[in-house]
């Protein structure tokens, strides 16, 4: 025992560990790392194919940052980002505050309900609301026509100055219940007794939201607001159905991962498509960074 | 009697065995079953090979109906050469996706592939030896080996078709189709309304019925796009002549759509969508929305190239015995009467090992005449190979267009359809095309039309000036 022990035992157990995460590391570093470092030396060429490739420099970058078709793309995102932040998450921690009183009859139920959209998948969304804001026929139009007489020859997906307010209401209807989750499981963990502190000293309802609740669910709020901005930054999908792999009217619904997949898949610059992932991906980087610290995520508590 | 010896307190075997895994069985067996399985994997993709490769050759299609009929000839290649086709249906747009990615890594591709026209441009970026598709030129401008009595190939087939896959003076890619568009009608309500379709001449004669028909928000004559680029692009190159191009390049691959017909047509388009003299609405081109503004009556005329009848049938086939086909009006009397929309090639790639077996393959499919004729029957889509125009199949009434012959009146504007040249930047042209639609029709005040003009010329310049900027970057 003692000899096997000394033998192959010691052996095992100083190269085990390594043979054990070695079918992880390969497929990693064959299927991720090795085409992130080959992205990164493309954004320095203009491409066509494999032998078709020509050194650059900085030169993609620079165009990058003079494209109009770019910037384009970058404020219809960053609007799009906005709205996720500072209308989604509002109206998924409101829903979250309501689903979370006990004194609600049925909450169970609205709580599935809310949660729902997210069990469709995005393909589905996507082929659901296009209909929904199809002109003349679409069962927005029709609605809006009944209650109000609005025009039924409103062109949600092809109006210019639509097309984000459907992309916005398309995903708030995905995302609103599928978030209301993380605060709705953060607002059970916040300290009852805390409350019940706060009902002595006096505080009304609004100052307990503020000095309790709030504080009490910090942590996930700063994890939900960070993934919703990534998430928002990557929207693809959902333009890409709903305005049938176009920009949209005017470009209006031109993100800036759509602009990715267009000079990659579509012209065929793989070059330009890394320069483009590349800034997007340390532009996100840098908007998280900066959301954690004005959120005071590092801040020691005192 | 003597006691019997206690048992052995060393280890069992089974503890031996855990003992030499010092972090539990679990562990390497998970490790030995990743092991195994990923050499069962490489080992089986070493030497069994990809499907594709046990075919003589691959081919890949993007349309289901092409699929369909393809299947239908597929026995008749393989006996006749001897061989093994695997055919496969590939969505469009993956079709785009699969071959640059295949390509980029040097996977299997396919020997033939059928790419739609406004992809096609897009293959043709890089340096000559560098695109993906083999050079056909000399298949098609050869004597014919298989009838040396007839002229070369490229002499009977519509010329205007081999443009778009045609790049710096070479061919890329055999044409499917020739596509002429004329306007499907409802003829029922053009009785009703007391329309005479003979008397649609010109846009002129058009416009003005439309607005005597037209009923806002009820009923419009015409179906044409407020945002995308194909309603524009229809009409923008039936505008074409052989010293004055029109479209988004000219045959030397120039851009040329902030050009003066550009600017003409679209001052004239946006006023038939927006404003008093409306005559247009826009339900889209596909789907339930378009076949029910069809069917209500609510658009009564739609630019139709030979593809789409099949979607009128197929879609709306309550409307059997109520649809006709007229030629486009012209842009002046006894001018072009039609244009183009669409089209498919057929390109063998590189990779392809027989290069000679992919020709009689291209020729199989494209240029049969039997099998064209039936085609016809089945899809309406006529094909640029005029040899087979004389089937009997081509000039069949058909009862869902009020007995119309749908072939010959197509083969009528066959010659006729106007060239649509290509360049690796169309798909970007025709997306600006479309934003320039959409931002003129937000522009334009239809109290103030005369400003109109300067608009359009502007948001084209934009746009050319956009793309100018993209080709110049280009150093293939």
């Amino acid at each position: 025992m003692s000899r096997r022990r000394t033998g192959l035992f010691q052996l095992q157990h100083r190269y085990a560990p390594y043979l054990f995460v070695a079918p992880f590391l390969v497929l990693f570093c064959t299927f991720g790392l090795y085409p992130l470092v080959k992205s990164v030396v493309l954004s320095f060429f203009i491409t066509s194919g494999p032998a078709s490739r020509i050194f650059v420099g900085l030169d993609n970058f620079r165009f990058l940052f003079t494209d109009p078709d770019f910037g384009r793309a970058c404020l219809n995102t960053a609007v799009f980002a906005a709205f996720s932040v500072f209308l989604q998450l509002p109206m998924s921690l409101g829903l979250a505050l309501l689903l979370n009183r006990k004194d609600l009859r049925g909450r169970n139920l609205f709580r599935l309900c809310f949660f729902s959209p997210r069990l469709v998948g995005m393909v589905f969304v996507g082929v659901l609301f296009s209909l929904i804001f199809a002109a003349r026929f679409g069962l927005l139009n029709v609605a809006l026509h009944r209650l109000f007489g609005a025009s039924l020859e409103t062109d949600w997906l092809n109006t210019k100055p639509l097309i984000m307010p459907a992309l916005v209401l398309t995903s708030l209807w995905m995302y609103v219940g599928f978030n209301m989750i993380y605060f709705l499981a953060a607002l059970q963990n916040v300290d009852r007794t805390l409350y019940e502190a706060a009902t002595v000293d006096g505080a009304g309802a609004w100052q307990q939201f503020w000095h309790v609740t709030l504080p009490g669910i910090k942590p996930v709020a700063i994890f939900v607001i960070i993934l919703s901005t990534i998430g928002s930054f990557q929207l693809f999908e959902l333009p890409y159905l709903m305005l049938g792999n176009s920009r949209g009217a005017g470009d209006a619904g031109l993100t800036i991962v759509m602009y990715l997949y267009e000079n990659g898949f579509v012209t065929g610059d793989l070059g330009y498509a890394s320069t483009i992932g590349w800034t997007l991906a340390l532009g996100v980087l840098i908007l998280a960074i900066g959301q954690m610290y004005f959120t005071g995520t590092w801040r020691k508590e005192p | 009697m003597e006691p019997k010896p206690p048992r052995s307190q060393g280890p069992s075997a089974w503890e031996s065995v855990k003992d030499a895994f010092p972090f539990g069985i679990a562990p390497f067996l998970i490790l030995l079953l990743t092991v195994v399985s990923g050499l069962f994997l490489l080992a089986v993709t070493v030497f069994h090979g990809p499907a594709e490769g046990k075919a003589g050759l691959s081919m890949w299609t993007f349309a289901r109906q092409h699929y369909v009929a393809y299947e239908k000839a597929r026995p008749s290649f393989e006996r006749k050469y001897a061989t093994r086709l695997d055919l496969q249906s590939v969505h469009g747009d993956a079709v785009t996706r699969r071959l640059r990615a295949a390509y980029w890594a040097n996977l299997d591709l396919p020997d033939v592939v059928e790419v739609e026209i406004s992809r096609a441009g897009s293959f043709f970026r890089g340096p000559e030896g560098g695109i993906l598709f083999a050079d056909i030129t000399d298949f098609l401008t050869q004597p014919d080996p298989d009838h040396p009595q007839k002229r070369p190939l490229i002499d009977r087939i519509v010329k205007t078709r081999l443009s778009p896959y045609t790049h710096r003076g070479r061919i890329y890619g055999l044409p499917h189709d020739v596509h002429p568009v004329m306007l499907a009608y409802r003829a029922d309500l053009f009785e009703q309304l007391g329309i005479d379709p003979n008397k649609l001449e010109t846009w002129d004669d058009f416009l003005r019925e439309g607005r005597r028909i037209t009923v806002p928000e009820q009923r419009y004559l015409l179906n044409l796009s407020r945002s995308g680029s194909w309603a524009v692009e229809i009409l923008l190159f039936q505008r074409a002549e052989p010293n004055s191009p029109a479209g988004y390049f000219d045959a030397d691959g120039q851009l040329i759509m902030d050009n003066d017909k550009a600017v003409d047509l679209l001052t004239w388009y946006i006023p038939l969508v927006k404003g008093p003299g409306r005559i247009a609405a826009d339900p889209g081109m596909f789907g339930q929305a378009f076949a029910k503004a069809t069917q209500d009556g609510y658009t009564l005329c739609s630019f139709c190239p030979d593809w789409k009848t099949w979607g009128f049938q197929h879609d709306m086939p309550q409307l059997a015995g109520k649809m006709k086909l007229m030629p486009l009006p012209a842009v002046r009397k006894g001018g072009r009467r039609t244009s183009t929309w669409g089209g498919t090639m057929l390109g063998m790639t590189r990779h392809c090992r027989d290069r000679d077996l992919a020709w009689k393959l291209a020729r199989h499919m494209y240029m049969n005449k039997d099998d064209l004729g039936e085609r016809f029957r089945e899809l309406n889509i006529l094909p640029p190979f005029k040899d087979a125009w004389d089937n009997p199949a081509f000039h069949e009434r058909r009862p869902y267009w009020c007995n119309q012959r749908l072939g010959t009146e197509y083969i009528r504007l066959a010659d006729q359809t106007p060239p649509q040249y290509t360049s690796p930047f169309i798909q970007l042209a025709k997306s600006k095309m479309g934003s320039v639609v959409a931002n003129c029709l937000s522009a334009y005040d239809p109290r103030r039309p005369a400003g109109l003009r300067e608009v359009v010329r502007r948001e084209l310049k934009a746009a050319a000036d956009d793309i100018r900027r993209q080709m110049k970057r280009n150093p293939f």
